[in-house]
């Protein structure tokens, strides 16, 4: 059994799809309608394009306790997905340049530095470094 | 942002901080071996050594490593040596040269740990990394 697949719920596909690859470096992997206006859309991380993809989910339309769950997530500032990447500070100066928000600033936690962003999709985002 | 107007989560973050990284001391020994590892993980390392370097003991210092980054020093050697290797044998390193480069002493050892960590023996690595180019 391999991860192959991970999901994360959005609002709204074409615009996660414009912040997760012309803001996050994403690459647009597969787009496949399957209805009612919905995709089966994944990215990819730019480096590791066989590497495991990431879902953009509608769910949080279609589905009302997905909305719900997303909602509290995100009141909660609680990052559903976490990315690694080599530099914290340096995607932090990256990403705020580009307009990105964050609810939580570069901070180090023991043997690691976070940041969380919002990917005004209704998710906050952690990005990790191992220090 | 004040504590009352604090996110849940910024305030655990806090709050995780102060109960589990409260040891500056122990966590600059762990990240200072990590760093260690990765700029000599060509050379022959061994717990006595990282113990000679950080001044801990030996049976301390693999403890306090595994409590912060989940693996013991050892472990975090063969994975980043197995990375560096596909590195090199993506960038066109026979396996026997790249084995040696980072660090293994034989390719019986490395073929093994290879297979183990990415699914796949080495020659079965390098040939797709010759296919993808």
């Amino acid at each position: 059994m391999r991860i192959r697949l991970l999901s994360i719920p959005v609002s709204n596909q074409e615009e996660a799809l414009n912040f997760y690859t012309k803001k996050l470096g994403f690459v647009k992997k597969l787009d496949i309608p399957v209805g009612e206006g919905n995709r089966w859309l994944t990215v990819v991380a730019n480096e590791e394009q066989d590497g495991p993809e990431l879902l953009l989910e509608p769910s949080p339309k279609d589905f009302e306790p997905a909305r719900v769950y997303q909602k509290e997530l995100y009141k909660s500032g609680l990052p559903y997905t976490q990315f690694s990447v080599e530099s914290v500070q340096g995607e932090y100066d990256r990403l705020v340049e580009l307009g990105v928000e964050f609810s939580l600033k570069p901070t180090v936690m023991g043997t690691a530095k976070i940041a969380v962003f919002d990917d005004t999709c209704g998710n906050y985002i952690q990005i990790v470094e191992m220090l | 942002m004040t504590s009352s107007k604090m996110k849940l989560y910024n305030k655990e973050v806090e709050r995780i901080k102060k109960d589990n990284y409260s040891n500056q001391w122990q966590i600059d020994t762990v990240i200072g071996l990590r760093k260690y590892i990765q700029e000599h993980f060509e050379d022959e390392l061994n717990l006595s050594l990282f113990s000679r370097i950080s001044f801990v003991s030996k049976y301390h210092l693999l403890r306090l490593f595994k409590r912060y980054y989940g693996q013991t020093p050892k472990q975090y050697l063969i994975d980043m040596r197995i990375e560096k290797s596909k590195e090199y044998i993506s960038q066109g390193m026979s396996v026997t040269e790249a084995c040696y480069a980072v660090g293994f002493e034989s390719i019986g050892s490395f073929s093994t740990l290879f297979k183990k960590k990415t699914g796949s023996a080495p020659t079965e690595f390098q040939k797709r990394a010759i296919f993808k180019k």
